[in-house]
Protein backbone atom coordinates (compact mmCIF):
# COMPACT_ATOMS: atom_id res chain seq x y z
CA UNK A 1 0.00 0.00 0.00
CA UNK A 2 1.48 3.30 -1.10
CA UNK A 3 1.78 5.97 1.57
CA UNK A 4 0.86 9.61 1.20
CA UNK A 5 4.57 10.40 0.96
CA UNK A 6 5.02 7.88 -1.87
CA UNK A 7 2.21 9.42 -3.87
CA UNK A 8 3.46 12.92 -3.22
CA UNK A 9 6.96 11.98 -4.29
CA UNK A 10 5.70 10.31 -7.48
CA UNK A 11 3.61 13.35 -8.35
CA UNK A 12 6.56 15.67 -7.81
CA UNK A 13 8.67 13.48 -10.10
CA UNK A 14 5.89 13.32 -12.70
CA UNK A 15 5.99 17.12 -12.77
CA UNK A 16 9.64 16.78 -13.76
CA UNK A 17 8.84 14.31 -16.53
CA UNK A 18 9.83 11.11 -14.70
CA UNK A 19 7.95 8.33 -16.51
CA UNK A 20 9.01 5.62 -14.05
CA UNK A 21 7.41 7.59 -11.24
CA UNK A 22 4.28 7.93 -13.39
CA UNK A 23 4.18 4.15 -13.87
CA UNK A 24 4.47 3.61 -10.11
CA UNK A 25 1.76 6.15 -9.42
CA UNK A 26 -0.50 4.47 -11.96
CA UNK A 27 0.04 1.02 -10.56
CA UNK A 28 -0.61 2.18 -7.00
CA UNK A 29 -3.71 4.28 -7.67
CA UNK A 30 -5.43 3.18 -10.90
CA UNK A 31 -7.58 0.46 -9.29
CA UNK A 32 -9.07 2.98 -6.88
CA UNK A 33 -9.76 5.51 -9.63
CA UNK A 34 -11.10 2.87 -12.03
CA UNK A 35 -13.51 1.74 -9.31
CA UNK A 36 -14.78 5.32 -9.05
CA UNK A 37 -15.21 5.58 -12.84
CA UNK A 38 -17.16 2.31 -12.92
CA UNK A 39 -19.35 3.40 -10.01
CA UNK A 40 -20.20 6.75 -11.62
CA UNK A 41 -20.52 5.62 -15.23
CA UNK A 42 -21.69 2.02 -14.84
CA UNK A 43 -20.22 1.31 -18.27
CA UNK A 44 -16.90 -0.46 -18.67
CA UNK A 45 -15.87 0.94 -22.05
CA UNK A 46 -16.60 4.52 -20.99
CA UNK A 47 -14.87 4.00 -17.65
CA UNK A 48 -11.73 2.82 -19.46
CA UNK A 49 -11.73 5.88 -21.73
CA UNK A 50 -12.22 8.22 -18.82
CA UNK A 51 -9.48 6.54 -16.79
CA UNK A 52 -7.08 7.24 -19.63
CA UNK A 53 -8.19 10.90 -19.71
CA UNK A 54 -7.66 11.09 -15.96
CA UNK A 55 -4.05 9.92 -16.07
CA UNK A 56 -3.28 12.23 -18.99
CA UNK A 57 -4.54 15.08 -16.80
CA UNK A 58 -2.58 13.82 -13.81
CA UNK A 59 0.65 13.76 -15.85
CA UNK A 60 0.07 17.23 -17.29
CA UNK A 61 -1.05 18.87 -14.04
CA UNK A 62 1.18 17.06 -11.57
CA UNK A 63 2.94 20.29 -10.67
CA UNK A 64 -0.31 21.85 -9.54
CA UNK A 65 -1.44 19.09 -7.25
CA UNK A 66 -1.03 21.01 -4.03
CA UNK A 67 -2.17 24.37 -5.38
CA UNK A 68 -5.46 24.08 -3.49
CA UNK A 69 -4.01 22.35 -0.46
CA UNK A 70 -5.58 18.94 -1.17
CA UNK A 71 -3.90 15.76 -0.03
CA UNK A 72 -2.46 13.87 -3.00
CA UNK A 73 -5.05 11.08 -2.88
CA UNK A 74 -7.92 13.56 -2.61
CA UNK A 75 -6.49 15.43 -5.59
CA UNK A 76 -6.48 12.22 -7.63
CA UNK A 77 -9.97 11.21 -6.48
CA UNK A 78 -11.30 14.68 -7.29
CA UNK A 79 -9.85 14.59 -10.82
CA UNK A 80 -11.31 11.11 -11.33
CA UNK A 81 -14.73 11.99 -9.95
CA UNK A 82 -14.95 15.22 -11.96
CA UNK A 83 -13.87 13.53 -15.20
CA UNK A 84 -16.37 10.71 -14.71
CA UNK A 85 -19.19 13.12 -13.85
CA UNK A 86 -18.38 15.28 -16.91
CA UNK A 87 -18.65 12.19 -19.10
CA UNK A 88 -21.88 11.11 -17.42
CA UNK A 89 -23.44 14.54 -17.92
CA UNK A 90 -22.41 14.59 -21.58
CA UNK A 91 -23.99 11.18 -22.03
CA UNK A 92 -27.20 12.32 -20.36
CA UNK A 93 -27.30 15.45 -22.50
CA UNK A 94 -26.84 13.30 -25.62
CA UNK A 95 -29.57 10.93 -24.48
CA UNK A 96 -31.96 13.80 -24.08
CA UNK A 97 -31.87 14.50 -20.40
CA UNK A 98 -31.73 12.92 -17.07
CA UNK A 99 -35.42 12.46 -16.36
CA UNK A 100 -35.66 9.45 -18.71
CA UNK A 101 -33.44 7.21 -16.68
CA UNK A 102 -34.33 8.56 -13.27
CA UNK A 103 -36.13 5.36 -12.48
CA UNK A 104 -32.92 3.35 -12.65
CA UNK A 105 -31.19 5.45 -10.07
CA UNK A 106 -30.93 4.50 -6.51
CA UNK A 107 -33.36 6.99 -5.08
CA UNK A 108 -32.70 6.24 -1.49
CA UNK A 109 -29.00 5.61 -1.02
CA UNK A 110 -29.50 5.69 2.73
CA UNK A 111 -30.73 2.11 2.52
CA UNK A 112 -28.21 0.91 -0.07
CA UNK A 113 -25.15 -1.25 0.50
CA UNK A 114 -23.00 1.76 -0.28
CA UNK A 115 -24.29 3.69 2.70
CA UNK A 116 -23.85 0.67 4.93
CA UNK A 117 -20.29 0.24 3.75
CA UNK A 118 -19.59 3.91 4.37
CA UNK A 119 -20.90 3.51 7.87
CA UNK A 120 -18.54 0.58 8.40
CA UNK A 121 -15.53 2.37 6.96
CA UNK A 122 -13.03 4.44 8.83
CA UNK A 123 -14.91 7.46 7.62
CA UNK A 124 -17.77 6.76 9.92
CA UNK A 125 -17.57 10.44 10.85
CA UNK A 126 -18.92 11.40 7.44
CA UNK A 127 -21.65 8.78 7.64
CA UNK A 128 -22.60 9.97 11.11
CA UNK A 129 -22.92 13.53 9.85
CA UNK A 130 -25.01 12.42 6.90
CA UNK A 131 -27.26 10.69 9.43
CA UNK A 132 -27.89 14.03 11.09
CA UNK A 133 -29.38 15.39 7.88
CA UNK A 134 -32.87 14.53 6.69
CA UNK A 135 -32.45 11.40 4.58
CA UNK A 136 -33.64 13.26 1.49
CA UNK A 137 -31.03 15.97 1.96
CA UNK A 138 -28.26 13.43 2.49
CA UNK A 139 -29.34 11.61 -0.66
CA UNK A 140 -29.23 14.89 -2.58
CA UNK A 141 -25.62 15.59 -1.56
CA UNK A 142 -24.55 12.04 -2.37
CA UNK A 143 -26.49 12.15 -5.62
CA UNK A 144 -24.67 15.29 -6.66
CA UNK A 145 -21.26 13.84 -5.79
CA UNK A 146 -21.56 10.30 -7.09
CA UNK A 147 -24.34 10.56 -9.69
CA UNK A 148 -23.57 14.03 -11.02
CA UNK A 149 -27.06 15.28 -10.34
CA UNK A 150 -27.56 18.98 -11.06
CA UNK A 151 -29.87 21.38 -9.26
CA UNK A 152 -32.35 20.86 -12.09
CA UNK A 153 -32.18 17.07 -11.62
CA UNK A 154 -32.58 17.38 -7.87
CA UNK A 155 -35.45 19.87 -8.16
CA UNK A 156 -37.24 17.45 -10.50
CA UNK A 157 -36.58 14.51 -8.22
CA UNK A 158 -37.83 16.28 -5.11
CA UNK A 159 -40.55 18.07 -7.03
CA UNK A 160 -39.69 21.55 -5.78
CA UNK A 161 -38.76 24.75 -7.64
CA UNK A 162 -35.06 25.02 -8.48
CA UNK A 163 -34.45 28.00 -6.18
CA UNK A 164 -36.08 26.20 -3.29
CA UNK A 165 -33.91 23.18 -3.99
CA UNK A 166 -30.81 25.33 -3.95
CA UNK A 167 -31.68 27.14 -0.74
CA UNK A 168 -32.30 23.91 1.04
CA UNK A 169 -29.28 22.15 -0.22
CA UNK A 170 -27.11 25.07 0.83
CA UNK A 171 -28.59 24.90 4.33
CA UNK A 172 -27.90 21.15 4.43
CA UNK A 173 -24.31 21.77 3.35
CA UNK A 174 -23.84 24.19 6.24
CA UNK A 175 -25.31 21.68 8.66
CA UNK A 176 -22.99 19.03 7.28
CA UNK A 177 -19.97 21.33 7.53
CA UNK A 178 -20.89 22.25 11.09
CA UNK A 179 -21.10 18.55 12.01
CA UNK A 180 -17.86 17.66 10.20
CA UNK A 181 -16.02 20.49 11.96
CA UNK A 182 -16.99 19.39 15.44
CA UNK B 1 -26.73 33.56 -3.58
CA UNK B 2 -26.56 34.60 0.04
CA UNK B 3 -29.87 33.38 1.46
CA UNK B 4 -29.33 36.14 4.03
CA UNK B 5 -26.48 34.08 5.49
CA UNK B 6 -23.45 35.81 6.99
CA UNK B 7 -20.74 36.06 4.33
CA UNK B 8 -18.46 33.41 5.80
CA UNK B 9 -21.36 30.95 6.05
CA UNK B 10 -22.40 31.75 2.50
CA UNK B 11 -18.84 31.01 1.35
CA UNK B 12 -18.84 27.67 3.17
CA UNK B 13 -21.99 26.67 1.33
CA UNK B 14 -20.65 28.05 -1.95
CA UNK B 15 -17.41 26.05 -1.59
CA UNK B 16 -19.53 22.93 -1.02
CA UNK B 17 -21.63 23.63 -4.08
CA UNK B 18 -18.46 24.14 -6.10
CA UNK B 19 -16.96 20.87 -4.81
CA UNK B 20 -20.17 19.05 -5.73
CA UNK B 21 -20.17 20.55 -9.23
CA UNK B 22 -23.56 22.16 -8.63
CA UNK B 23 -22.68 25.73 -9.58
CA UNK B 24 -23.73 27.06 -12.98
CA UNK B 25 -20.64 27.56 -15.20
CA UNK B 26 -20.46 31.35 -14.71
CA UNK B 27 -20.65 31.04 -10.92
CA UNK B 28 -18.09 28.22 -10.91
CA UNK B 29 -15.68 30.37 -12.95
CA UNK B 30 -16.23 33.32 -10.61
CA UNK B 31 -15.57 31.06 -7.61
CA UNK B 32 -12.32 29.84 -9.18
CA UNK B 33 -11.19 33.41 -9.79
CA UNK B 34 -11.86 34.34 -6.18
CA UNK B 35 -10.20 31.16 -4.92
CA UNK B 36 -6.99 31.95 -6.85
CA UNK B 37 -6.36 34.95 -4.64
CA UNK B 38 -8.11 33.95 -1.43
CA UNK B 39 -6.40 31.34 0.77
CA UNK B 40 -9.41 31.16 3.12
CA UNK B 41 -11.68 30.20 0.25
CA UNK B 42 -9.12 27.61 -0.92
CA UNK B 43 -9.15 26.15 2.59
CA UNK B 44 -12.97 25.97 2.61
CA UNK B 45 -12.89 24.18 -0.73
CA UNK B 46 -10.12 21.81 0.43
CA UNK B 47 -12.23 20.85 3.49
CA UNK B 48 -15.11 19.88 1.23
CA UNK B 49 -12.93 18.05 -1.27
CA UNK B 50 -11.33 15.98 1.52
CA UNK B 51 -14.62 15.17 3.22
CA UNK B 52 -16.54 14.37 0.03
CA UNK B 53 -13.69 12.19 -1.25
CA UNK B 54 -14.52 9.91 1.68
CA UNK B 55 -17.76 9.08 -0.14
CA UNK B 56 -15.57 6.97 -2.45
CA UNK B 57 -14.20 4.89 0.44
CA UNK B 58 -16.98 2.39 0.05
CA UNK B 59 -16.34 1.91 -3.66
CA UNK B 60 -14.40 -1.26 -4.36
CA UNK B 61 -11.16 -0.82 -6.31
CA UNK B 62 -11.15 -2.59 -9.67
CA UNK B 63 -7.93 -3.33 -11.53
CA UNK B 64 -8.19 -1.76 -14.99
CA UNK B 65 -7.22 -3.85 -18.04
CA UNK B 66 -3.63 -3.40 -19.27
CA UNK B 67 -4.83 -1.72 -22.47
CA UNK B 68 -5.74 1.44 -20.55
CA UNK B 69 -2.13 1.94 -19.41
CA UNK B 70 -0.87 1.24 -22.92
CA UNK B 71 -3.30 3.73 -24.45
CA UNK B 72 -2.42 6.34 -21.82
CA UNK B 73 1.28 6.02 -22.57
CA UNK B 74 0.68 6.03 -26.32
CA UNK B 75 -1.27 9.27 -26.10
CA UNK B 76 1.23 11.00 -23.81
CA UNK B 77 4.49 9.70 -25.24
CA UNK B 78 4.12 9.11 -28.97
CA UNK B 79 6.69 6.63 -30.26
CA UNK B 80 7.96 8.96 -32.98
CA UNK B 81 9.81 10.91 -30.33
CA UNK B 82 12.10 7.98 -29.88
CA UNK B 83 12.77 8.14 -33.62
CA UNK B 84 15.02 11.06 -32.85
CA UNK B 85 17.42 8.47 -31.52
CA UNK B 86 19.82 8.81 -28.67
CA UNK B 87 21.82 11.41 -30.56
CA UNK B 88 18.87 13.78 -30.32
CA UNK B 89 18.44 13.03 -26.65
CA UNK B 90 22.15 13.64 -26.12
CA UNK B 91 21.94 16.97 -27.92
CA UNK B 92 19.00 17.90 -25.74
CA UNK B 93 20.91 16.96 -22.60
CA UNK B 94 23.96 18.91 -23.74
CA UNK B 95 21.84 21.96 -24.46
CA UNK B 96 20.24 21.68 -21.05
CA UNK B 97 23.56 21.45 -19.25
CA UNK B 98 25.04 24.23 -21.36
CA UNK B 99 22.08 26.39 -20.41
CA UNK B 100 22.49 25.40 -16.79
CA UNK B 101 26.16 26.37 -16.84
CA UNK B 102 25.43 29.65 -18.55
CA UNK B 103 22.72 30.45 -16.08
CA UNK B 104 24.77 29.43 -13.09
CA UNK B 105 27.19 32.10 -14.10
CA UNK B 106 24.34 34.48 -14.71
CA UNK B 107 22.98 34.24 -11.18
CA UNK B 108 23.91 37.55 -9.65
CA UNK B 109 23.89 37.80 -5.91
CA UNK B 110 26.15 40.77 -5.49
CA UNK B 111 23.77 43.64 -5.99
CA UNK B 112 21.50 42.93 -3.07
CA UNK B 113 18.64 41.54 -5.17
CA UNK B 114 15.31 43.26 -4.99
CA UNK B 115 11.98 41.60 -5.50
CA UNK B 116 10.40 43.10 -8.66
CA UNK B 117 7.78 45.67 -7.73
CA UNK B 118 5.32 44.44 -10.36
CA UNK B 119 6.19 40.86 -11.26
CA UNK B 120 4.41 39.22 -14.21
CA UNK B 121 4.50 35.76 -12.67
CA UNK B 122 4.94 34.51 -9.16
CA UNK B 123 5.28 31.10 -7.56
CA UNK B 124 5.63 29.72 -4.08
CA UNK B 125 7.58 26.50 -3.94
CA UNK B 126 6.99 24.78 -0.64
CA UNK B 127 7.76 21.33 0.68
CA UNK B 128 4.69 19.61 2.11
CA UNK B 129 5.90 20.16 5.67
CA UNK B 130 7.10 23.67 4.76
CA UNK B 131 10.65 22.79 5.82
CA UNK B 132 11.61 24.49 2.55
CA UNK B 133 9.76 27.52 1.24
CA UNK B 134 11.04 29.47 -1.74
CA UNK B 135 9.21 32.29 -3.46
CA UNK B 136 9.89 33.36 -7.01
CA UNK B 137 8.82 36.47 -8.90
CA UNK B 138 9.49 37.03 -12.58
CA UNK B 139 9.83 40.36 -14.33
CA UNK B 140 9.20 39.83 -18.04
CA UNK B 141 10.56 43.26 -18.99
CA UNK B 142 14.05 42.32 -17.83
CA UNK B 143 13.79 38.53 -18.01
CA UNK B 144 14.90 38.31 -14.41
CA UNK B 145 13.58 35.81 -11.94
CA UNK B 146 13.89 36.78 -8.31
CA UNK B 147 14.15 33.81 -5.96
CA UNK B 148 14.11 33.95 -2.20
CA UNK B 149 14.60 31.17 0.33
CA UNK B 150 12.10 32.01 3.02
CA UNK B 151 12.50 28.79 4.93
CA UNK B 152 15.06 25.98 4.90
CA UNK B 153 18.28 25.46 2.98
CA UNK B 154 20.33 22.77 1.26
CA UNK B 155 21.51 19.84 3.36
CA UNK B 156 25.18 19.88 4.36
CA UNK B 157 27.36 19.32 1.29
CA UNK B 158 24.33 19.41 -1.04
CA UNK B 159 22.81 22.06 -3.29
CA UNK B 160 19.28 23.15 -4.18
CA UNK B 161 18.78 23.34 -7.94
CA UNK B 162 15.95 25.26 -9.58
CA UNK B 163 14.26 23.83 -12.68
CA UNK B 164 11.92 25.19 -15.32
CA UNK B 165 9.35 22.73 -16.65
CA UNK B 166 7.41 23.95 -19.65
CA UNK B 167 4.77 21.68 -21.15
CA UNK B 168 6.01 18.18 -21.88
CA UNK B 169 9.60 19.30 -22.41
CA UNK B 170 12.39 17.98 -20.19
CA UNK B 171 13.20 20.14 -17.16
CA UNK B 172 15.75 22.86 -17.83
CA UNK B 173 18.04 23.93 -15.01
CA UNK B 174 17.78 27.56 -13.98
CA UNK B 175 20.78 27.23 -11.73
CA UNK B 176 21.45 26.71 -8.04
CA UNK B 177 19.75 28.59 -5.27
CA UNK B 178 22.08 30.81 -3.30
CA UNK B 179 23.44 29.01 -0.27
CA UNK B 180 24.50 31.83 2.04
CA UNK B 181 22.32 34.64 0.72
CA UNK B 182 18.62 34.21 1.08
CA UNK B 183 17.75 35.79 -2.26
CA UNK B 184 19.13 35.96 -5.76
CA UNK B 185 18.29 36.89 -9.32
CA UNK B 186 18.33 34.42 -12.19
CA UNK B 187 18.66 36.00 -15.59
CA UNK B 188 16.46 33.76 -17.68
CA UNK B 189 17.97 33.09 -21.10
CA UNK B 190 16.01 34.89 -23.86
CA UNK B 191 15.02 31.62 -25.57
CA UNK B 192 13.45 30.37 -22.33
CA UNK B 193 11.46 33.51 -21.53
CA UNK B 194 8.46 32.75 -23.73
CA UNK B 195 8.16 29.38 -22.00
CA UNK B 196 7.55 30.78 -18.53
CA UNK B 197 3.83 31.39 -18.97
CA UNK B 198 1.98 28.43 -17.48
CA UNK B 199 5.25 26.67 -16.73
CA UNK B 200 6.22 25.08 -13.43
CA UNK B 201 9.25 25.59 -11.27
CA UNK B 202 10.77 22.84 -9.20
CA UNK B 203 13.57 22.49 -6.69
CA UNK B 204 15.58 19.30 -6.39
CA UNK B 205 18.23 18.15 -3.95
CA UNK B 206 21.51 17.77 -5.87
CA UNK B 207 25.21 17.18 -5.20
CA UNK B 208 27.26 20.30 -4.44
CA UNK B 209 27.78 22.13 -7.72
CA UNK B 210 24.46 20.95 -9.15
CA UNK B 211 23.16 17.99 -11.11
CA UNK B 212 26.00 16.25 -12.94
CA UNK B 213 23.68 15.06 -15.72
CA UNK B 214 21.69 18.14 -16.73
CA UNK B 215 18.52 16.49 -15.41
CA UNK B 216 17.29 16.31 -11.82
CA UNK B 217 19.00 13.42 -10.02
CA UNK B 218 17.93 13.82 -6.38
CA UNK B 219 14.63 14.14 -4.55
CA UNK B 220 12.23 16.75 -5.82
CA UNK B 221 11.58 18.90 -2.78
CA UNK B 222 8.99 21.33 -4.12
CA UNK B 223 7.09 21.99 -7.33
CA UNK B 224 4.72 24.82 -8.21
CA UNK B 225 3.12 26.27 -11.27
CA UNK B 226 3.78 29.95 -11.88
CA UNK B 227 0.70 32.11 -11.66
CA UNK B 228 -0.12 35.38 -13.38
CA UNK B 229 -0.27 38.36 -11.10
Amino acid sequence: MATRDDIENWLAKCALGDRDAFARLYSATSSKLFGICLRVLDDRAEAEEVLQEIYVKVWRNAARYNANGLSPMTWLITIARNAAIDRLRRRRAAEGGYADDAGELQLDPAKGPEAQAIAASEHARLAACFDELDSGHAAAVKGAYLDGETYADLAARFDVPLNTMRTWLRRSLLKLRECLSR
Amino acid sequence: MSDGMPEREADKALAGEYALGLLPPDEAAAFERRMASDPDLRALYADWAEDLAALTDAIDPVRPPARVWKATQASLFPKRRKGRGWLGVLCGALTASALALGLLVAVDFTQGPQRPAAPDYVAELAAEDRSLVVTAAYDAATGSLYVEREQGRAAEGRALELWLIAGDAAPVSLGLLPDEDRAGIVNVAPELRPRLAGASLAISDEPAGGSPTGAPTGDVLAVAQVTDT
